[in-house]
């Protein structure tokens, strides 16, 4: 390869280009680098989405390969669709059920894994596991504590909560908390440390004065660690969001999205449309969902840049 | 004042504890389950009263599980190297190097960041059948060998360090590609472990591509053996499903425990993105 130019700032954005004296570097050296990332997300990331769109203007027929053009009728379908409906509130409540738990839990399990006691780093451990764990496993594991002869049932007969043992993931009463409960399970420990790392950029002098004030433990958290974790809070909601409106595994491997459609997400009515082939309908499904991830990425970005202006101000 | 602090951490214990029974319970009930004897019902004690290995042995003798195993490594171990060498190379000119379409290039990975999967898998799912993707290790991974997340949180790597290493590089008349090679990739060794953890949890794990492309049974890896098996959720086949089960996780507990402080640390890089 040829001597290159020496470039001194490559990334500074405040000089314009024409301006810098070094600027020449080899036309094809920077596609050389992105070659095979452009060529493997081309092929199977772009062509796939820009396809999709297309699909869901054509009555597609997979095994065909072949679709007439139908305008909006795939759109017109799953808005009148009742189980789309169905899918789209059940993905809402989700989102109700588990972002609440997702903001207090981690934020209370870090506070806790933030005191200097012994043994602290191993409950760490112990906590981030289920982060670990495949989905897969650990929607199976919790589809046997839920059947009817097992803990959660015995417990709940033994709270009173239900006369007879019952499996919550078959009463379509209960069966969208009793996945959402998985959901947060597998959470915990993630969210613990976004949490953590929120705690220890709060000087500790501020606590010292408080207490020197006779603030009380409970005055300590909710006047200075609860405000001053608000960025997390913000980072931990705009995730949860996120995510969850994706939920998947926890639903397919538990209920399958039953009993009567009371766990059907939007995925899930996605899944369902593409295994009887109906993949128009699908893709204009997926639109759906793109708006709602595309909505929650600008609604992080607000967010986030308003944090840093606060930061700056 | 003494007594008081010490009551306190006392209390403090015991929630820590009741927190661990709810974070690691299910993996011990699962791992009680999977050791019961075939002539012992699921649920009746907790404890199995006579410990057998059978549901392990069973799970690969009669349940494949030991070929699902084999695969999960084969693609998990395709996957690691190429995304950590194409996300490593594409980002670098992304962070250091001047060149017309640099901010359009970057800013159509990032935003297919938040693409759902489930929006593009059914034309995917098509196009792996066109190139004969369709069960093959390489099909199954075609959505991990290079990554707009991965490209993402290497340029923030480079981004980080300092230029002077590689100008000074430059100057002694290497090449880009053996300053990228020789001096950028040795400083930003420890994202690349993160970037490998993240590859790995991916695929290991990796459930809804496998499940469509995976359509004989010879190609399953583990999730899908696993799902599949447990089609039929009932008494003895339970713990059939709770050896697999914690076959399946032991690989990802055994890294987690050897790189526990890249995962804390590629939580909070991860989170960047959202």
């Amino acid at each position: 390869m040829a001597r290159q130019p020496i470039v001194t700032d490559p990334i500074v954005r405040s000089k314009p280009l024409a301006k810098r004296k070094n600027w020449r570097t080899s036309f094809f050296t920077p596609w050389l680098f992105l070659l095979p990332s452009i060529v493997i997300l081309g092929t199977f990331l772009a062509y796939p989405i820009i396809e999709a769109f297309q699909w869901s203007f054509l009555d597609y027929k997979i095994i065909a390969d072949t679709g007439e053009y139908v305008g909006l009728a795939n759109f017109k379908e799953i808005f009148t669709d009742s189980t789309f409906w169905k899918a789209f509130l059940n993905t809402l409540l989700f989102l109700v059920i588990v972002l609440p738990l997702n903001v207090l839990l981690p934020m209370i399990l870090a506070v806790l894994v933030n005191q200097k006691i012994r043994g602290v780093s191993t409950f760490r451990v112990l906590y981030y596991l289920p982060v670990v764990t495949p989905m897969v496993v650990g929607a199976l594991m919790w589809k046997m504590l839920y059947s009817q002869n097992s803990m959660i049932s015995q417990v709940l007969v033994w709270l009173g909560v239900f006369d007879s043992p019952t499996n919550l993931l078959v009463q379509s009463s209960t069966a969208l908390v009793a996945v959402s409960m998985i959901t947060v399970w597998k959470g915990l420990g993630y969210y613990m440390i976004i949490y953590l790392a929120g705690l220890q950029s709060i000087p500790k002098d501020v606590y010292e004065s408080a207490s020197i004030d006779g603030a009380s433990i409970f005055q300590l958290f909710t006047r200075i660690t609860f405000p001053m974790l608000m960025p997390s809070v913000t980072l931990v909601s705009v995730m949860t969001i996120i995510a969850g409106m994706k939920v998947f595994e926890e639903i397919a491997l538990t209920t399958g999205g039953g009993p009567a459609g009371a766990t059907t997400t939007l995925v899930m009515y996605i899944f369902d449309n593409f295994m009887s082939l109906d993949v128009s309908t699908a893709s204009a499904a997926g639109l759906v969902l793109l708006v709602m991830a595309i909505g929650a990425s600008l609604l992080q970005m607000k967010l986030t840049s308003k944090r840093e202006d606060d930061l700056r101000a | 004042m003494k007594s008081k602090k010490r009551s306190q951490q006392i209390w403090l214990y015991a929630l820590l504890l009741f927190i661990t029974v709810i974070t690691v319970g299910p993996f011990f009930i699962t791992l009680l389950i999977s050791l019961k004897s075939p002539n012992e019902g699921i649920y009746d004690v907790l404890l199995p009263s006579d410990p057998t290995f059978a549901n392990f042995i069973d799970s690969f003798a009669k349940a494949d599980f030991g070929l699902y195993f084999v695969n999960t490594v084969i693609v998990t171990g395709i996957a690691i190297p190429l995304n950590l060498l194409f996300c490593s190379l594409a980002a670098y000119p992304l962070a250091r190097m001047d060149f017309r379409g640099r901010s359009v290039v970057l800013a159509l990975i990032i935003s297919t960041m938040m693409v759902p999967f489930q929006l593009y898998m059914a034309p995917l799912f098509q196009l792996a059948g066109d190139l004969g993707l369709r069960n093959s290790h390489i099909g199954l991974v075609v959505m991990q060998v290079s990554t707009a997340f991965g490209i993402y949180l290497m340029r923030q790597a480079f981004l980080r360090i300092p230029k002077e290493l590689e100008e000074s590089a430059y100057l002694d008349g290497a090449s880009k590609f053996k300053v990228w090679y020789l001096v950028a990739i040795p400083l930003v060794k420890p994202t690349l472990v993160t970037l490998a953890i993240f590859t790995f949890m991916g695929t290991w794990g990796d459930y809804l591509w496998p499940l469509l492309n995976s359509t004989e049974s010879s190609m399953y890896t583990l999730s899908i053996g696993l799902a599949q098996l447990s089609q039929n959720f009932d008494g003895a086949n339970l713990k059939l499903i709770s050896a697999a089960s914690i076959l399946t996780t032991i690989p990802t507990l055994l890294i987690f425990i050897w790189l526990q402080k890249y995962f804390i640390s590629g939580a909070t890089d991860g989170a960047v993105k959202g």
